[in-house]
């Protein structure tokens, strides 16, 4: 789960463009949205562009992913538990 | 005010303005399910030309996009007598994305790409015509933007006649953006409905020839809004803001009673129908019949604004507005009145509406009734205040030379992290957002004054969103990994550009983007000037902002006051 959340945080980082963030600065169960990184509806769609390119996954309802984009650590875990590649 | 002369609708329902109403009027749609076609894999809903159509439609040495173009300005110019070489005549061509399937198909075999300038200068040569076209480039808002343009051009005086024509062609590389988009429907779309899930997207030309003239019972187009919402550049304001602005600003001096009807855009998206209702609830036009022609065509992108104010006029003119069709039962908060099934209308005079990427809002008042028109802005030359000339190894900020280090993209990101440094927003931008969003901080900086909300940001280029269009075949050339991004998708809109700088600062006067095939100063000045002259914006950000390449640009921006 360790490594799929770095993996993540550096998949994150690199769509995202966050270019004066590191793996680092990313806590596991901070908000993704609103306050944490600050990230908005253009970035939603990206990170489900994430979850097909390089676990398979595809959400077809992008209102799924208020859930599943919490925080990095419950998208490892919606990952690890969808994941198809 | 200027007179329509003629039209002509060239979609896959007809070859005609009168062929596409009566479709239109019979219920007639070809938005239909496509599977694994124009390059795109799994299936989506579009109206497309058919094979054969396209065969037919082609002119020999023009491409599928300059084709559809041709036929539909050659069908409208040919029920006119006017001279397609009087240099009193302006070819506008709106357009969001052109020839852009050739770009792929040409970046292997090493041959030129027909940009969208180059295009616009193809089909002027084609017919004739000796002025500079103009490309108005304003995502989904084009065909609006580009009847203004020719609008505040006739006011001024400075043509006789105006051919404006929308366009667009339909291939993998839009219907790949907005499926990253999630704002596909994968269903016939169902405007302002509660069960509505996306928009189609469709293809087609519509034209319309406008004179200076104005003749006894001849359509109208009376005097229009353009603005921006300041809020996001891919999400509209919820409460209808900018739509808000652009309608109260069109509407001034017009009795709502008398208007037949309101053409709203109804893409079918949940956010831009319930953005509408709220704008039309806020504006005083909740009793005034709602037409949205999405349900027959799609979204036909730069044909849209055209497109959609003609068929307004066939329906207007024979006094029975079409069903909204898909649409069943209210799915928005707004109060409106849809137009659920044909219904008599009374009346001369319409309003037509339009939002879309980047922030850009747009409202038309057209009559051939009596309407009495606002009164005219305080006009007035604008005068520049300051000026910023960057290249992609120099800064010249009013004159002086501003010292930086490296070239290209490093130098951008030096200006960045000498100057701003503290919007992050910059990193996710493309080359051209980037070149455009420096040089205007500079510019502002310089300027050190509070925002003024009342400013315009008005662009031209020759490039468009090159580097950013590369970027998004990239994301879609390789079947085995075709993963679209919406981000990378969005900046091939060149005119996100402009909404960048509105959002930022918060302006909320027009934000426009115009490509041209060659860089004329005199046709960009009068432009600006007519802008400034026949809106309420106080000032403008504006210039030449060409991106080629990441490493290779060149911009000159000036600030002009009122």
């Amino acid at each position: 789960m360790e490594e799929l959340i770095r993996d993540l945080k550096e998949q994150i980082i690199d769509a995202l463009n966050l270019e004066e963030i590191t793996p680092e600065d990313i806590e596991d169960n901070a908000p993704l949205f609103g306050d944490g990184l600050g990230l908005d509806s253009i970035d939603a769609l990206e990170l489900i562009v994430i979850l097909d390119k390089y676990y398979g996954i595809k959400l077809a309802n992008p209102a799924q992913g208020k859930e599943i984009f919490k925080s990095v650590a419950a998208i490892a875990e919606y990952v690890a538990k969808n994941r198809t590649k | 005010m200027i007179s329509v002369l003629s039209t002509n609708i060239l979609s896959p329902l007809g070859a005609s303005t009168e062929q596409n109403y009566r479709a239109v009027k019979e219920g007639r749609s070809l938005l239909e399910v496509h599977q694994d076609e124009r390059g795109v894999p799994g299936s989506f809903v579009a109206s497309l030309f058919s094979d054969e159509q396209i065969d037919a439609l082609n002119v020999e040495g023009f491409t599928r996009f300059e084709s559809l173009v041709i036929r539909s300005v050659q069908d409208a110019l040919s029920k006119t007598d006017i001279d397609p070489a009087s240099d009193r005549l302006i070819f506008i061509l709106s357009t969001t994305k052109a020839d852009i399937e050739e770009l792929a198909a040409v970046e292997s075999e090493d041959k030129n790409y027909s940009s969208p300038g180059r295009a616009a200068g193809k089909v002027a040569e084609y017919f004739g015509f000796v002025n500079t076209p103009v490309v108005v480039c304003n995502a989904c808002i084009s065909g609006v933007s580009a009847q203004m343009t020719a609008l505040r051009l006739m006011n001024q005086g400075l043509y006789d006649h105006a051919v404006v024509c929308g366009a667009d062609c339909q291939s993998s590389f839009v219907i790949s953006g907005f499926s990253s988009f999630k704002a596909l429907s994968p269903e016939p779309c169902r405007p302002f409905d509660i069960d509505r899930m996306g928009l189609n997207i469709g293809e087609a030309a519509a034209t319309i020839v406008f004179s200076a003239k104005t003749s006894e019972g001849a359509w109208r187009l009376i005097q229009g809004s353009l603005t921006n919402d300041a809020y996001h550049v891919s999400a509209p304001s919820p409460s209808g803001e900018g739509s808000i602005l652009a309608i109260k600003d069109a509407l001034c001096g017009v009795d709502v009673n008398s208007l037949s009807c309101v053409s709203v855009h109804g893409t079918a998206t949940m956010f831009n129908d319930q953005m509408e209702s709220m704008a039309i609830q806020a504006t005083g036009l909740s009793e005034v019949p709602l037409s949205t022609l999405k349900g027959y065509y799609g979204h036909t992108m730069g044909a849209a604004g055209v497109l959609e104010c003609i068929l307004t006029m066939c329906a207007v003119d024979e006094g029975l507005l079409p069903a909204c069709r898909g649409f069943e039962e209210i799915g928005v908060s707004g109060k409106v009145d849809i137009v659920g099934e044909s219904r008599p209308v009374s009346g001369e005079s319409f309003l037509k509406m339009i939002s879309g990427f980047g922030g850009c809002n747009g409202a038309l008042i057209y009559s051939k009734g009596e309407i009495s028109e606002k009164p005219a802005y305080k006009g007035g030359s604008a005068t520049v205040s300051h000026h910023i000339f960057m290249d992609s190894k120099s800064v010249v900020l009013d004159g002086e030379s501003l010292e930086v280090k490296g070239t290209g993209k490093e130098m951008l990101s030096q200006i960045y992290k000498s100057y701003i440094g503290d919007y992050p927003k910059f990193h996710k931008m493309d080359a051209l957002g980037k070149v455009v969003c420096m040089a205007s901080e500079l510019l502002l900086r310089k300027e050190n004054a509070a925002p003024d909300a009342s400013r315009a940001v008005i662009l031209f280029n020759n490039s468009s969103s090159i580097v950013a269009d590369r970027a998004h075949i990239a994301c879609i050339c390789d079947m085995e990994n075709y993963y679209p991004s919406p981000s990378t998708f969005l900046y091939t809109l060149p005119n996100i550009a402009a909404g960048e700088i509105a959002i930022r600062h918060g302006y909320k006067a027009e934000t426009s983007l115009y490509i041209l095939d060659r860089k004329d100063q005199k046709l960009m000045d009068a432009i600006v000037e007519s802008s400034m002259r026949e809106s309420s914006a106080g000032s403008v950000i504006t210039g030449w902002v060409d991106c080629k390449a990441e490493d290779e640009f060149e911009v000159e921006l000036s600030i002009l006051n009122k």
